[in-house]
């Protein structure tokens, strides 16, 4: 724990991936429990930030397999060693972990990140164009992201790309469920939790408490309101007005971040 | 007890052409690759291939033409990118594809393991892989009065390959401490068949100093092959990395055919046995370059 975090001064010197990996990092508490999937550098560097700062006793299970690890830095992949480096324990995947998540009791919040994502928080990783058997784009596929998302998680969205081709009006297909037609149709089937927060490299936007359409809640500083609706597919709803900046991280977060958690600057992967 | 002990040729005969084969795979870890080669060699035909994360291995089957369709929840290399061969085949309608999320694809494998017609789960419901998808996924209400559950039917695989770290002449398999994903846990006691290819083969006595580590009991296993490295280029932990740069090098020419021809012959239809084909992938060097050591241990 660094006992400077709380005290310090806003950053001048920072980059987007930074500011992203910060404002992640807020939406993790201490005594709660979070695990990452693959290819998840922006969530693996916020859970670590929160562990670093205002939440060392957030449970992180690395790669969804290494309890409480130790890893030096970020390597190249988020899946496999050495980021589960000393562990706790090895978490079986069968069945310990499944039943972790599936529970509901632990690991209430998850990230996702999602090649489309649409006005009601549905997310897309699988098919690109109208035709599951002869898509346009095969993606790599949903993996675990349909499960997180249907059973009760608070979702937390990365984009590190805000364009009008990720944030559509409606996924070609729904590989993740959001708030699916929007509404209380969610609710309908029975899901809890959903969808929160969804922070680009843009700006930060959230979902109307009624009709669960995204809306824009912070631009990013330099960043305007007509530049974010300029890169979204849909006409985004206003969350107040005016829409105020986004927090820039502290000169203590953006420290941490690169010179103990991410040396290596693997969180830049995905952004331009 | 039955021997299982079997060459790589011997072992991969138990596949048939049409066959549904679940194989051990998580993006760029822990594939029986010296397996998913002997398949390409013996030119199998028309597979169906069910995997968690498939990587490198189901952009070989794909190029090839070994499989004309795929159960599982994501085909990736993760670092090193989506897998091209596979990507075009989906594109192009020679690959069928059954994507399931971790946990339907978990219940599907746990209901023919134990012989149910289906198992519930409460993953990817709201999803289109349920409407996409009702020969084998059908939405139920609970008969106790909850809330409704996926119903996902029983998938029994014809044969499972699997890579582990060792195993007696009997097929007592043993797997060391590290990530146990769900395919390893369950796709050998779903399957009809089981192939194992283990880092090595080891007397009985010796798998009784630790029987706890061992995840399978021979009577399941139908044969068993000693393949040292047999999972390069995936990691094979705590034994040794994935390989980078033969990710790479592949990732690099899987965009065009023709390259990706040139880097089957050499690697997979070209080299006799698996020291042939390590000594093709830089030998004593690359096993060193990947050996782990020390802390990540």
């Amino acid at each position: 724990m660094s006992p400077e975090w709380c005290d310090s001064p806003t950053a001048k010197d920072y980059s987007i991936d930074e500011l992203i990996v910060a404002t992640l990092a807020d939406c993790f508490k201490d005594g709660e429990q979070a695990c990452n999937g693959m290819a998840s550098f922006i969530p693996v560097a916020a859970l670590m930030l929160a562990r670093a700062t205002h939440a060392p006793g957030l449970v992180w299970i690395a790669s969804s397999v290494g309890l409480e690890p130790r890893p030096d830095r970020i390597p190249a992949s988020t899946l496999e060693a050495p980021l589960w480096r000393d562990s706790i324990m090895y978490v079986d995947q069968y069945t310990d972990f499944w039943n972790f998540v599936l529970n509901g009791r632990w690991i209430t919040k998850f990230c996702v990140g999602a090649a489309q994502l649409d006005q009601h928080g549905n997310a897309n990783n699988s098919v690109i164009g109208e035709d599951f058997h002869r898509p346009r784009v095969r993606l790599p596929g949903t993996a675990g992201l349909a499960d997180m998302c249907s059973i009760d998680k608070d979702l937390y969205y990365w984009n590190p790309d805000h364009t009008p081709r990720s944030l559509v009006e409606k996924v070609d297909f729904i590989s993740g469920a959001g708030y699916l037609d929007g509404g209380d149709s969610r609710a309908q089937l029975g899901l809890g939790g959903g969808p929160q927060l969804v922070i680009t490299n843009l700006a930060v936007l959230d979902f109307h408490p009624q009709s669960k359409r995204m809306r824009l809640k912070s631009v990013h500083p330099g960043v305007t309101v007509e530049q974010v609706q300029d890169a979204t597919g849909f006409e985004l709803l206003m969350a107040e007005d005016p829409i105020p900046e986004t927090l820039a991280p502290t000169c203590e977060q953006v420290r941490l971040i690169r010179e103990v958690i991410d040396p290596d600057g693997m969180r830049k992967r995905g952004f331009r | 007890m039955e021997q299982k002990l079997a060459t790589p040729s011997e072992a991969i005969s138990l596949v048939n052409d049409g066959d549904i084969v679940a194989l051990q795979n998580m993006a760029t870890q822990a594939a029986p690759m010296a397996l998913v080669r002997e398949l390409i060699r013996q030119q199998k035909r028309d597979l169906g291939l069910v995997v968690l994360v498939g990587g490198i291995a189901v952009d070989w089957l794909a190029a090839t033409g070994v499989i004309n369709r795929l159960i599982g929840a994501a085909v990736t290399m993760e670092q090193f990118g989506l897998c091209q061969q596979y990507r075009k085949a989906v594109e192009q309608g020679r690959v069928r594809v059954e994507e399931l999320s971790e946990s339907l694809l978990n219940a599907r494998l746990g209901a023919g393991a134990r012989n149910l017609p289906f198992l519930p789960s409460r993953g990817a419901i709201g999803t289109d892989l349920i409407d996409q998808n009702p020969q084998n996924l059908l939405m139920l209400d609970d008969p106790f009065g909850g809330k409704p559950v996926v119903a996902c039917r029983a998938l029994v695989p014809d044969v499972a390959l699997i890579h582990a770290h060792r195993s007696d002449r009997f097929g007592n398999i043993q797997y060391d401490p590290t990530a146990m994903w769900p395919d390893i846990a369950i796709m050998p006691k779903a399957a009809k068949r089981v192939i194992v290819s283990a880092e090595e083969i080891v007397d009985s006595e010796t798998l009784r100093h630790h029987p706890e580590k061992t995840i399978l009991p021979g009577f399941m296993v139908d044969a068993v092959v000693e393949i040292p490295f047999g999972a390069h280029p995936t990691s094979f932990y705590p034994l040794y990395s994935y390989d980078s740069r033969f990710h790479l090098e592949w990732a690099a020419a899987a965009r065009d055919d023709a390259m990706a021809m040139v880097l089957l012959e050499r690697y997979v239809l070209g080299p006799e046995n698996q020291q042939q084909y390590l000594d093709l992938a830089g030998g004593a060097a690359t096993i060193d370059r990947l050996r782990i050591r020390g802390a990540d241990r």
